[in-house]
């Protein structure tokens, strides 16, 4: 079973199947609740977040359809909505991450033996890393914080254009890094 | 399009990708949007950057504790535990009170029981006695005394019938998986069973009487051992007593 896709075990928890389930919470647990803890920097928090989340993959199994994506993203998507649901509950000041982190880093430099796919998001995360700091400020707050580009102003005390220039050019580099 | 009317659009796709536009700024985009396909491919590839953003996290372990937890969250665990072990007021009622009508049978049903083994010993002893006295009144009976081993008693014999009644004195109780048994003794010492009894504890004397489907008078003499529960084909216990006819 644990061999099995992604949406074929999506489609055995639709049926009700809490093994097809659990087989999906230790596929991905790590990423939601990674995703969870950027988000709400408060691990008891983003522990219930993970929860919600799961929770949610066990009763709207039957809304996902593998043509529209993969279930990793829906379920990030949906981490990221509960997390950032969470964030307003609580009206807590959003707090940027700390890259010097010694536990922040992805595990592990790529390697031989290490899934492409997994290789991909960690060449993305590098290269979020190596924006500047002003830039990845602002995609920290704009994405993992959901704060618009004013709030963003308030919050840093940077003029709105500011704000919206180095937001968009963030975007660009990491566009143009990440298709090359 | 005039590139000087598209460019503001454009510029707000990446904040919109992100969702980071402000309100006032949404509506005039998706509006553009609708009729601009360059615009639409620019937001394709932002909103495609944006959800491989979801994953640029290094994975965190969460604790393990997790999903035990989650697990007993699920509605299904919720359902099989109600199943197992949850269930309502009235449920619960209901099982104790069907409880406590199983026992009231159960113990009805020993009582019963119990009451119906009384009846069978007092009916077995007023036709031991009723025979006894029948054989006292036969002009033929012979009467043998018991006196044996602090035992005393009385044995009738009626050799027309081949019936015997037995009245002993001071038998000791015996325990519930121990019989008094009685046996006829030829002039071989050959036993032959006449059947088991028991005293009975509420009189000062047994009786025991009994038609055999041997004939009397073949016999020298009656014998009464002590055997296990239900008897034996032949003696094996202490002898109580010994009467020659």
């Amino acid at each position: 079973m644990s061999d099995l896709e992604d949406a074929e075990l999506v489609e055995q928890v639709a049926r009700g199947s809490e093994k097809a389930f659990l087989l999906l919470y230790d596929r991905y647990a790590s990423r939601v609740h990674a995703l969870s803890l950027r988000t709400l920097n408060d691990p008891m928090l983003a522990e219930e977040a993970t929860q919600d989340t799961f929770l949610k993959l066990w009763s709207r199994a039957q809304l996902f359809s593998s043509e529209r994506g993969s279930l990793l993203v829906w379920l990030l998507t949906i981490a990221r909505r509960v997390a950032l649901d969470r964030l307003r509950l609580e009206a807590r000041r959003p707090s940027l991450s700390d890259s010097n982190d010694p536990a922040d880093v992805w595990p592990n430099i790529p390697d031989e033996n290490t899934l492409s796919e997994e290789n991909r998001w960690r060449s993305l995360y590098f290269a979020v890393q190596s924006l500047s700091v002003e830039h990845r400020q602002v995609i920290e707050l704009a994405y993992y914080q959901g704060l618009s580009q004013s709030e963003i102003a308030e919050t840093l005390g940077w003029p709105l254009g500011t704000v919206k220039t180095r937001l968009r050019a963030a975007m660009e580099q990491l566009r143009r890094e990440w298709s090359r | 399009m005039p590139s000087n009317k598209h460019t503001p659009f454009l510029e707000n796709i990446p904040a919109y990708a992100l969702g980071a536009l402000d309100a006032g700024q949404v509506a005039a985009l998706e509006s553009h949007l609708e009729t601009c396909a360059s615009c639409r491919g620019e937001l394709a590839a932002y909103r495609a950057l944006s959800e491989d953003l979801l994953m640029a996290i290094p994975p965190k372990t969460p604790p393990a504790s997790m999903r035990r937890q989650l697990q007993s969250k699920l509605p299904s665990s919720h359902r099989l535990s109600s199943r197992r072990m949850g269930w309502s007021l009235g449920q619960s009622a209901l099982v104790f009170a069907l409880g406590v009508l199983l026992l009231l049978n159960v113990v009805s049903l020993l009582q019963m029981r119990s009451f119906q083994q009384q009846q069978a010993q007092l009916s077995h002893q007023l036709q031991s006695e009723q025979t006894a006295l029948a054989l006292l009144s036969y002009p033929g009976i012979r009467t043998i005394p018991i006196n044996a081993n602090g035992i005393t008693g009385t044995l009738l014999l009626d050799d027309d019938r081949n019936a015997v009644a037995l009245f002993a004195w001071n038998l000791p109780q015996l325990p519930a998986n121990q019989t008094y048994q009685a046996w006829l003794i030829d002039s071989q010492e050959e036993r032959v069973s006449l059947g088991v009894f028991r005293s009975d504890p509420t009189l000062p004397f047994t009786s025991f009487s009994i038609i055999s489907s041997n004939k009397i008078a073949n016999f020298v003499g009656i014998g009464v051992t002590v055997e296990p529960s239900g008897g034996s084909s032949q003696p094996t216990g202490p002898r109580l007593f010994r009467v020659g006819f």
